[in-house]
């Protein structure tokens, strides 16, 4: 999957500017709650791995989506994959 | 008031100030980042060694400066009004937590401005050496006045009654017990444990540490305010 995508992220409720998709973003995000919950580098990469095309495929029917979605959808699927990572992920807002 | 009664009221001010969590969670975001930005065992447990650090010197510093301001304006003994409105504010602060201390929602989210919350959150995200960490640490402190400065007062109060090397005494205790939770965190993330557990945790215990910080502020509260006014008018009344 090439991670080329033109669907737009609304940023937190609107209050920063919309931008777009970034994969990288994700993946790096994914990577990091993973490592959090003491996962293994390589386990934390193929999580991210499989947790961002399985973002990219459900946005690939929607142009516009906003950021809190795509933490929904990226949270159910690594919820799969690494549950203490899903929570970390999920929470990652609500901790202060 | 006695040398032991004294400190065992720093201790309960203490233990209540260690109750708060907005360290515990900035402290949990910093280790958080720096486990996630791939960073070593060493350099993660520097960088949380110097958030507790800096935590435990601002507390000290705080607690020190009150301290010295009292003594300048009221010497060793503070009006009996000063130590009515130190016990009001205690209570108050207790009903306050009681009521507002989480955001009702999930997580553990504080009832701070959010935007505050934020700057913590992207500065926790930012800190990269341990000198950073350590401001951080200062940082935190400050941030918690609100909630620590009434433990932080009548402490001060308590304190300045004493003779002078138990008074450095009772600033050594209220510094070290309240940086107990700091610290257990600290080992807990040094020893391998899961944030997530401790996350998990926090938030399964946010409402009985809501009750039991909320509580502890009243019982403080009336406990110095039945000790040092009502005992203090009614044996004037006796004589």
């Amino acid at each position: 999957m090439s991670g080329a995508t033109t669907t737009a992220i609304i940023k937190r409720k609107g209050q920063r500017p919309t931008e777009a998709f970034d994969r990288e973003k994700l993946h790096h995000s994914i990577v990091a709650a993973s490592l959090s919950a003491r996962a293994p580098e390589g386990q934390a990469d193929n999580i991210a791995y499989a947790v961002t095309n399985y973002v990219l495929e459900w946005l690939e029917s929607r142009p516009e989506v906003t950021s809190h979605d795509i933490r929904l959808v990226a949270t159910r699927h690594l919820r799969a994959h690494h549950p203490d990572a899903a929570y970390l992920y999920e929470q990652h807002r609500n901790i202060l | 008031m006695d040398i032991a009664s004294s400190l065992a009221i720093v201790t309960l001010a203490a233990l209540i100030h260690a109750s708060f969590q907005l360290s515990i969670s900035v402290l949990t975001l910093l280790s958080g980042h720096a486990i996630g930005a791939k960073h070593s065992q060493a350099r993660i447990m520097r960088l949380t060694f110097g958030f507790v650090s800096g935590a435990g010197v601002m507390t000290l510093l705080a607690l020190s400066f009150i301290s010295l301001i009292f003594l300048r304006v009221f010497g060793r003994d503070a009006p009996e009004l000063i130590w009515a409105i130190a016990c009001g504010l205690l209570i108050g602060v207790g009903l306050a937590v009681w009521i507002f201390y989480y955001r009702h929602e999930k997580g553990t989210s504080l009832w701070i401005p959010r935007s505050f919350a934020r700057h913590l959150s992207d500065r926790s995200k930012a800190t990269k050496s341990a000198a950073e960490a350590f401001s951080l640490g200062l940082t935190s402190v400050i941030s918690e006045i609100l909630f620590i400065g009434a433990p932080m007062i009548i402490s001060a109060l308590v304190l300045i009654q004493l003779p002078g090397y138990w008074q450095l005494v009772g600033i050594a205790i209220y510094t070290i017990i309240s940086l107990f939770t700091l610290f257990s965190v600290w080992v807990l993330i040094g020893s391998g444990h899961k944030l997530s557990s401790i996350q998990k945790w926090r938030e399964d215990n946010k409402g009985f540490l809501q009750f039991a910080a909320g509580g502890a502020l009243a019982v403080l509260g009336f406990f110095v305010y039945v000790y040092e006014i009502t005992s203090t008018a009614s044996g004037a009344l006796l004589l």
